[in-house]
């Protein structure tokens, strides 16, 4: 991940949901109140919410909040991609999917999630290489384009890459028969 | 910051190394050698065949100085029998790559040209894999480029062109196929190994972007729980240290 991926600055601006522990007095216009008090729950932007929860003062003190699942990845969102993962669009619950997924994996000790995005990354990405295949042929309509609209910034870089192969080959197989 | 260019050989990168492919032409016209970087070509003389690379042979063709003779393996009949092979014998995986060249002794055994005794090991693109000698029955390296240019420069000296197109669209897309279910199999990931044996050139550069992205997103993916397997395996080994240590001392 390069310092300069904006897809990786973006994905950093997710936000996720967090509940404060302590009183932080000097942070009120985060929720417009005059200071945050222990249990106010706040939506923070990745970042933020990964430094003030990895963070802690002394020795056995508690970090100032505590994480939980963003909506993208809530037990109904896991329920359906275990059920049929090309039926979810993905794009819906966040355009940085995975990028937020992998994230919270790296934050959390979820085994059971980790399994379920692979399996949903490995099986979707069969559909998009076929799209990135047929683009030109089946033209943009009808059940193709509803997929592709639900694809995140993964998915559409991987039908990106997938589709400059295939047009490479094709534009030489062109040029070959009308040289 | 690096080039911008993709990794790998781009289609028409792999299409230019094909040029250098040596193909059988019948010559129309006397032709006297010509020094060439990769060595001298051979005389022409009008009835007999000889062994030119594809782009001097191609530049013949259009100059109506020769005629190319197609290899056996672009016969309709011997890419009929590999289109059966990949759709109904083998789904899998993809047709083998020709066979190594033999030459049969006069005691009726068949030895590798590349056996030991040989001065020189020769590899792929050095092999005739394009020429008449070349065997019927399995798609060598350059085969989708080789049969695109000679198709297109050349179609009348290929037998039944038309069948051999559509039967060359079929293989494509059977095999293009293929390296779509091989890469995006659950289960294929998790042995991290995928045989890619008797994938053509133009087909690896067409796919290579995908297959790389594919196993990059897996690796992203699996990176945390990785990390999290490796720590644990640590500590275990560190157990099992441990108990061999008290068996020892026992």
């Amino acid at each position: 991940m390069s310092y300069y991926d904006v897809d990786a600055i973006l994905t950093d601006g997710e936000k996720i949901p967090c509940r404060f522990e302590l009183d932080v007095p000097y942070l009120g216009h985060l929720d417009n109140s005059n200071g945050l008090k222990p249990g106010t729950r706040l939506n923070l932007p990745l970042w933020l919410a990964e430094m003030f929860a990895l963070a802690s003062a002394g020795e056995d003190s508690k970090p100032p909040l505590t994480l939980t699942l963003p909506p993208c990845l809530s037990e109904q969102v896991l329920a359906a991609l275990k059920a049929d993962p090309r039926a979810v669009p993905l794009r819906d619950q966040s355009a940085y999917f995975y990028g937020v997924a992998v994230r919270m994996l790296d934050l959390f000790d979820e085994r059971e999630l980790s399994a379920i995005l692979r399996t949903t990354f490995v099986v979707r990405a069969a559909d998009v290489g076929l799209h990135a295949r047929k683009a030109e042929e089946s033209g943009l309509g009808g059940q193709g384009e509803e997929f592709l609209r639900g694809l995140d910034e993964w998915e559409r870089r991987l039908f990106r890459r997938g589709h400059e192969g295939v047009k490479g080959a094709k534009e030489w197989t062109d040029n070959v028969k009308r040289s | 910051m690096a080039l911008p260019l993709p990794l790998g050989l781009v289609p028409s990168e792999a299409a230019f190394l094909c040029e250098m492919e040596l193909v059988t032409v019948v010559p129309r016209q006397r032709l006297e050698s010509i020094e060439l970087l990769s060595g001298s070509t051979p005389k022409l003389r009008p009835p007999h065949r000889a062994d030119l690379p594809l782009w001097l042979a191609i530049l013949l063709k259009k100059q109506r100085r020769a005629n190319i003779v197609p290899p056996a393996w672009l016969h309709p009949e011997s890419l009929r029998e590999i289109v059966t092979y990949e759709t109904a014998i083998d789904v899998k995986d993809w047709a083998p790559p020709p066979p190594p060249p033999v030459r049969a002794d006069s005691r009726g055994n068949s030895r590798r040209l590349n056996s030991a005794d040989a001065d020189i090991i020769l590899s792929p693109p050095f092999l005739p894999s394009c020429t008449t000698a070349a065997p019927a029955g399995a798609l060598p390296y350059h085969w989708f480029e080789f049969a695109e240019m000679l198709l297109a420069h050349a179609s009348d000296d290929v037998p039944s062109a038309s069948e051999v197109r559509s039967l060359l669209r079929d293989l494509q897309e059977a095999r293009s196929a293929k390296m779509r279910s091989k890469i995006t199999q659950p289960e294929s990931h998790g042995e991290g190994v995928t045989s890619l044996r008797g994938v053509g050139a133009m087909e690896l550069a067409e796919s290579r972007g995908f297959v790389a992205s594919v196993a990059e997103g897996v690796r992203k993916i699996g990176a945390s729980a990785e990390t999290m397997r490796r720590e644990e395996e640590e500590e275990h080994g560190q157990d099992m240290d441990d108990d061999s240590d008290d068996d020892m001392g026992l």
